[in-house]
């Protein structure tokens, strides 16, 4: 056990696809005669800022519990670190810090007795950089946890989490109910999370958070994960909105492939591109134009496209 | 009570069902085998009247079934032994009743839900009243029923099961106060649990002290005794219970009406300097939040084992009859004849008190996962065997601290009175209280294990079972091997008996099997929440 709590030094790359701090291999779990996780292959690396994006009920808190190994998986495996989830959990929870969507605290202690409790079960924690999280979201540590308000035990949690600098952080929704001035304060927190080079698997369905924070996203739909890459990724795989304003009125152009047109008015056509610009770019050269505006797809617009085109 | 009361009223009662059930079907057999039982063990006018005399006539009996007023008869021990026993359960069903429709909704959030819809305050509270009175009525029926079925007049029945009733009624109205005094389920639990153990105690006080007969009618167990069905019954007794009812019921509502939803009227610390002791560990922590109702339970079991101990020095075996020696052995409380005989006579209420209180264990553990607690628990570094193994090690360990206390007690109090007995029997008459807990802990680890959301109903389901088997048993001179399937049978009368150490052993062996079993499935389930 002593040498699972060793971070894996440059030297050792070669072994650092097995050493993952979150990998999955066809990881299936039922309820009953619900799939709620249908052979989820997820690699997240060391360092790595990770976006989980789904709506409820896409599995994203199955994965969670899957992977903190409180539930066991019906078929495949997970693995923390090279460990096992369910067999090993100990060993892996050394390394990993956990915040729900719901914090369940106990309520009758206060948020300091809660900090010593989880420090003193977790071990490894930052008193100092734990007392600057409570200045910063503007903690009242001597009120009792069934006093707190829903953002206010979220913070409890959040901030005994953050404080452990485990190697992995592992966030359920943990914005769900936080105002938007400590938002701010969460998203500087996992920025200095990732300078500290700590893994973060943030599952969230706020777009703006994912788009403002993660590296990578992964999207999850009824269990499968439908798709995954950097931003750059998933907007290059998806259509981006060329609009274009004539001098004259806009003309019909010969069709293209992987190009769509739509009026927009007497002067302008809205074309949606999938794949490169080029061919439409050359197919407008004739014209006299007044404007070209392109926009690259928000990560919302990608979401949506999953699940309202069938994705 | 307009629709939405109608709907808000079953749901609360549906809620309730399986508590309905559990204590109906005790109500019921419980009153079934008492007069068959009487019929069978003293089948003659002379038997009874020797009983009567003797047995029933002693004080020390009398704290546990209240006062006879004619033992002599079938109706009269039935009205004596099911209204004196049937009316603690029903205080503590009256409590629990109205604390789970009327708090533990109100801190679950769900009653803030509803009155967030069309709903008045005083229409939330009606229906959840409603529900609780239909709950009582059930109970009552099974109650007539059971007497009923064993050979006992309708209107007899009928009455002695309202007798039983207003106990729980009035208790439902303590409970219902209690709801709207503590902000919390675990408070009001409390409170209204507390209420009940103190009217115990007057009653015992009452029946026993001389001159103090008066006091019966301090408590609605007095009220319940002074209803008298089938010994002359007084029907303006119930004057009593009826009154304190509608006052607990009308301060309730008046307070309802006024309060804050999601607060209490006591005063509650929602700040505090931190305590930074006994958070080291799950099991610290475990200790931690369970040290208050420890402490109540160690002094509620203190309390009680030194009034017996003192009772105890009036027991004499003068004026028994050999015959009726006999009878009373069969009744399965072993030699009641001497200071000791009784003192192992009341242990079994403390072996049954203390293998219940394992079911609490159980339930913490169970309360700590449904409340997903233990999911944050299990997220750190700590193993799910290290989790069970330690709560399980607080509640073997708070089990012998309440048996080392009840023996420690009930020694000090009968030496005080001057009953000739050792340190060392009194320990042993504590000790003898731990086989059968631990064996009860372990199934209950092992149910946890399995069946997780029955898990402390399993326990207090088996205690319960066991037991009524061992006297339903012992009553009807059933067979040996028959009456043998049950623990308590197999347990010494300690201290007038030896304490048995083949069937303690058997017995933690069981427990322990059971425990490693629980440990060792635990680790193959997926956390259930609630």
């Amino acid at each position: 056990m002593g040498a699972s709590r060793r971070r894996p030094a440059a030297g050792e790359r070669a072994g650092r696809q097995a050493r993952a701090p979150i990998r999955t291999e066809g990881l299936t779990k039922r309820y009953g005669t619900t799939l709620a996780l249908d052979r989820l292959d997820l690699s997240v690396g060391e360092g790595e800022v990770y976006g989980y994006l789904g709506p409820n009920g896409a599995g994203k808190t199955t994965t969670i519990r899957l992977l903190l190994g409180v539930h066991r998986p019906s078929a495949g495996r997970a693995e923390l670190f090279g460990l096992d989830a369910w067999r090993e959990p100990v060993a892996a929870h050394r390394r990993v810090a956990y915040v729900a969507g719901e914090p369940f605290l106990w309520p009758a202690l206060t948020g300091a007795e809660t900090f010593e409790l989880l420090a003193r079960i977790h071990g490894g924690t930052d008193i100092a950089y734990r007392a600057q999280l409570v200045e910063r979201f503007k903690l009242d540590t001597q009120k009792k946890i069934r006093a707190l308000s829903r953002g206010n035990r979220q913070k409890v949690a959040l901030i005994a989490a953050l404080a452990t600098r485990a190697e992995l952080l592992l966030l359920d929704e943990p914005t769900a109910g936080l105002d938007p001035l400590m938002e701010a304060v969460f998203r500087e927190a996992i920025q200095e999370a990732r300078e500290r080079g700590q893994t973060v698997f943030l599952s969230s369905h706020i777009l703006s958070e994912v788009e403002a924070l993660c590296d990578r996203v992964g999207i999850l739909k009824q269990g499968r994960l439908v798709d995954e890459g950097t931003l750059a990724q998933l907007r290059h795989l998806s259509t981006q909105t060329v609009e274009v304003t004539f001098a004259g009125p806009a003309p019909a152009l010969p069709p293209l492939a992987g190009v769509s047109a739509q009026s927009a008015g007497r002067n302008a056509t809205r074309f949606e591109v999938a794949g490169s610009v080029g061919p439409l770019i050359a197919a407008l050269a004739p014209y006299e134009l007044v404007s070209l505006t392109s926009r690259e797809p928000s990560l919302e617009e990608i979401f949506l496209h999953h699940y309202d085109g069938g994705g | 009570m307009d629709r939405a009361g109608l709907t808000l009223a079953r749901r609360a009662f549906a809620d309730a069902r399986i508590r309905t059930a559990a204590f109906a079907y005790l109500f019921a057999i419980y009153a079934y085998i008492q007069p068959v039982g009487f019929r069978t063990a003293y089948p003659t006018p002379a038997a009874r009247l020797g009983f009567a005399v003797s047995f029933a006539g002693n004080d020390a009996i009398r704290i546990f079934y209240g006062y006879p007023y004619d033992a002599a008869t079938v109706a009269g021990y039935c009205a004596w032994r099911v209204g004196g026993t049937l009316a603690i359960a029903a205080a503590v069903l009256g409590v629990l009743a109205a604390v789970r429709a009327l708090r533990a909704e109100e801190e679950a959030g769900r009653l803030e839900l509803v009155l967030a819809g069309p709903v008045a305050r005083r229409t939330a509270l009606g229906a959840a009243l409603a529900a609780i009175a239909g709950g009582l009525l059930i109970v009552w029926a099974a109650e007539a029923l059971g007497s009923l079925a064993g050979g006992l007049g309708l209107g007899g029945s009928a009455y002695l099961a309202l007798a039983t009733s207003t106990v729980a009624a009035a208790f439902a109205g303590i409970g219902a106060l209690a709801a709207q005094l503590a902000p919390t389920r675990r408070g009001a639990l409390q409170l209204g649990i507390g209420a009940a153990a103190a009217a115990l105690l007057v009653r015992a006080v009452a029946d026993t002290a001389a001159g103090a007969a008066w006091m019966r009618w301090l408590t609605p167990l007095g009220w319940a005794e002074e209803m008298r069905p089938f010994t002359g019954a007084r029907p303006l007794a119930l004057l009593a219970p009826a009154a304190l009812t509608a006052l607990t019921l009308g301060a309730a509502l008046a307070i309802a009406a006024r309060r804050d939803i999601g607060t209490g009227i006591l005063p509650t610390r929602e700040r505090a300097r931190p305590r930074l002791r006994l958070l080291g560990s799950p099991a610290a922590q475990a200790l931690r939040l369970e040290l208050g109702s420890l402490t109540a339970w160690t002094a509620g079991v203190a309390l009680f084992a030194v009034v017996l101990g003192v009772v105890a020095s009036s027991i004499s075996a003068a004026g028994i009859s050999n015959a009726v020696r006999k009878e009373v052995a069969r009744l399965g409380s072993g030699a009641i004849t001497s200071p000791t005989g009784y003192l192992a006579f009341v242990f079994i209420f403390f072996i049954v008190t203390i293998s219940l209180f394992a079911g609490t264990q159980i339930a913490a553990a169970r309360q700590e996962e449904a409340g997903e607690q233990l999911e944050t628990l299990l997220a750190l570094p700590v193993g799910r065997r290290r989790w069970l193994g330690g709560r399980l090690a607080l509640a073997a360990g708070a089990a012998a601290l309440l048996a080392a206390v009840a023996g420690f007690a009930a020694w000090a109090g009968a030496s005080a009175a001057g009953v000739q007995i050792s340190l060392a029997q009194g320990l042993e008459a504590g000790a003898n209280c731990l086989p059968s807990t631990l064996m009860f802990l372990g199934i209950g680890a092992l149910a946890y294990a399995v069946v997780p959301r029955a898990s402390a109903a399993v326990v207090y389901g088996l205690v319960t079972v066991t037991f009524l088997w061992y006297l339903v048993g012992a009553l009807l001179a059933a067979p040996h091997w028959l009456v043998e399937l049950t623990p308590f049978a197999h347990i010494g009368f300690v201290p007038s008996e030896s304490f048995r150490t083949g069937a303690a052993l058997v017995m933690v062996s069981i427990g322990v099997i059971c425990a490693a079993c629980g440990l060792a499935l635990f680790r193959t389930r997926d956390l259930t929440p609630a």
